[in-house]
């Protein structure tokens, strides 16, 4: 960032001086010491070359050279009283002390500012006889653009390198994830391979690999949870994709979760509706069916609604039971999942036989159009 | 009885490799290479001509949906079963697409592994409910994206059907359900792959062909 700004000031040392020579040239006649006055003009332009060379590279950036720099411009300030006279008009170096001044806003910031400006203007109301209105108003100009010039340097350059921090950051974050893809990737090879070997060798070995087998299940869910957790961004929605998939994790019952692959945005208070309804299916399941029983989750994007369907291998429910149930006022689980639906706008239906299993359909209307295929 | 199937084992995980070449193996079917990577792979199929691959999607370069591809445009009478521990639903979808006809996940047993590389072999496909779940998605997203209208598109039954799959249900299971036989319900899970990796082909191709136009 420095760079740049000291690249700038090669542009404005260049402006500058020939802005100085020119009106040097134009008012020669006030010169009382023609040749020293020349010879301070022709300083100015050797150290403006000199200075533009210097300054190019970070490493000749030292104190000194900045010291330099502005003990010249200091300089050639303090001769215009020995060049033109006691009572001159204006200075010799005139707009050129500014190149001075900037190089120090640009590298010691507010302060440099601050300081550069503070001694140019000393230096400038020390040789005049008398101050007008006009030398007034410069100086006052004069301290208050330095700091300010400095102060927008120091934020420039904070800012180029907080981006740069954060380039990194993201840089480092995206390698990180690679890794972890990797890692991830081994770790739930190694834990397939107990659960399969486990399996085969029986006893202790096929508890360690039904341990296994449940890790595998909760990594593999959590990735799934990681890769949609990028695509969130608006706050209002989420996705029931990812918190569906978050039920895979879930132990008892042994929950597959089959979804389309894609985020599918709800509002919020949808999304966690609808989720909880499912696990009020699923807990169903693991206190009729059986702790170890496997379920399956099923979520289809409709276009105009979604679809959940809990279903489970289980005894299913006998004829009637769900109707006397009600009748008898205890309206239980399956009312409260209706009731959840209900008031999303959508529905849930119940189908079972008995040796059927259950199967839940729950659906609610997404607010997105329909699909426009014909 | 018929000559044992050859197979072909890429995975990049030595571990597996081993257990599964030896679980196949047992099983008596005929291992005829293994590979580590997508180029070992690759140079190994036509040398050995295996009829089923086992292949691991995560493997060094060409990963493993680049093997699938070129190795059915190389025989497309070969079977690829997918054996994937990640489960990255992406992956698995574009192999599908790129002409793979199986799908298992590593915690698969032994006892699945080997009905699967039977059945794919035999030209049968092998869904998880998860795998159907991807394919009945991308189905109603190539529905619902507009465009072109020679687009695949389910019938109501296959619809029907890999919905069943979907919520866990065997073969045989849909099969009593719907009162079909369990040819017929293997036949139309065939179709709903099978028209989705013609229909890849047919953009891939008509991609290639709108690029090379552009050149002109």
């Amino acid at each position: 960032m420095q760079d740049r700004l000291f690249r700038a000031l090669v542009w404005l040392r260049v402006v500058l001086i020939v802005n100085a020579v020119t009106l040097n040239i134009y008012r020669y006649d006030n010169f009382h010491h023609p040749y020293l006055g020349t010879g301070i003009v022709a300083v100015m332009v050797v150290w403006t070359v000199f200075a533009t060379w210097a300054y190019a590279a970070p490493s000749r950036r030292v104190p000194a050279l900045l010291c330099a720099d502005l003990l010249i411009t200091l300089a050639a300030l303090i001769s215009s009283p020995l060049v033109k006279g006691e009572t001159f008009n204006a200075s010799v170096p005139g707009f050129w002390v500014a190149a001075a001044l900037i190089a120090w806003a640009i590298h010691w910031q507010f302060v440099g500012g601050l300081v550069a400006a503070a001694l140019v203007s000393a230096c400038d109301l020390l040789i005049r006889d008398g101050v007008s209105q006009t030398n007034y108003g410069n100086v006052f100009l004069l301290m208050i653009a330095a700091p300010i010039v400095g102060y927008l340097c120091g934020s420039l350059q904070r800012m180029a390198a907080e981006r740069a921090a954060a380039e990194h950051a993201a840089a480092v974050e995206q390698e990180r994830a690679r890794l972890a893809r990797a890692v991830h990737d081994g770790v739930l090879q190694v834990l397939a391979l107990v659960q399969r070997k486990g399996a085969e060798i029986g006893g202790e070995g096929a508890e360690l690999g039904r341990l296994a087998g449940d890790q595998e299940q909760a990594l593999r869910s959590l990735i799934r949870q990681q890769d949609a957790l990028v695509e969130e961004t608006v706050a209002a929605e989420t996705d029931l994709v990812a918190e569906l998939e978050k039920l895979g994790t879930r132990r008892p019952p042994r929950v597959q979760v089959a979804t389309p692959g894609e985020a599918i945005r709800l509002p919020a208070h949808v999304t966690s509706e609808l989720t909880d309804a499912v696990k009020a299916c699923l807990d169903n399941v693991a206190r009729h069916v059986g702790e170890e029983a496997p379920a399956w989750v099923l979520l289809e994007d409709m276009g105009g609604s979604v679809i959940v369907t809990v279903r489970d291998e289980g005894p299913g429910i006998p004829e009637g039971r769900l109707d006397s149930a009600s009748s008898e006022g205890r309206l239980g689980v399956s009312a409260s999942i209706k009731g959840r639906l209900e008031d999303l706008g959508g529905r849930a239906d119940l189908f079972t036989a008995p040796d059927q299993g259950v199967e839940w359909e729950l659906s609610v209307p997404s607010g997105r159009p329909l699909a426009s295929g014909p | 009885m018929d000559e044992p199937i050859r197979v072909m084992i890429v995975d990049d995980h030595p571990m597996w490799r081993d257990a599964v070449e030896r679980d196949l193996a047992a099983a008596g079917l005929k291992v005829v290479a293994v590979a580590a990577n997508g180029s070992e792979a690759l140079a190994r199929f036509p040398a050995t001509r295996p009829q089923v691959i086992v292949l691991d999607l995560q493997i060094p370069a060409p990963n493993g949906v680049e093997v699938t591809a070129e190795v059915v445009r190389q025989d497309p009478s070969a079977r690829i079963l997918i054996l994937s521990a990640s489960g990255e639903q992406q992956d698995v979808l574009d192999a599908v697409k790129a002409g793979a006809t199986g799908y298992l996940v590593k915690s698969a047993s032994k006892e699945e592994l080997i009905d699967a590389v039977h059945r794919v072999a035999r030209g049968d496909t092998v869904f998880t409910p998860g795998l159907a779940g991807l394919v009945l998605g991308e189905y109603r997203r190539m529905l619902d994206g507009g465009g072109n209208d020679d687009r695949p598109r389910l019938t109501e039954r296959e619809t029907e059907v890999l919905r069943l799959v979907a919520k866990g249900l065997s073969y045989k299971q849909i099969a009593d359900r719907l009162v079909l036989s369990h040819r017929t319900v293997q036949n139309h899970v065939q179709n709903t792959l099978r028209k989705l990796q013609l229909h890849n082909r047919v953009e891939l191709t008509r991609y290639a062909i709108e690029q090379g136009l552009d050149e002109e």
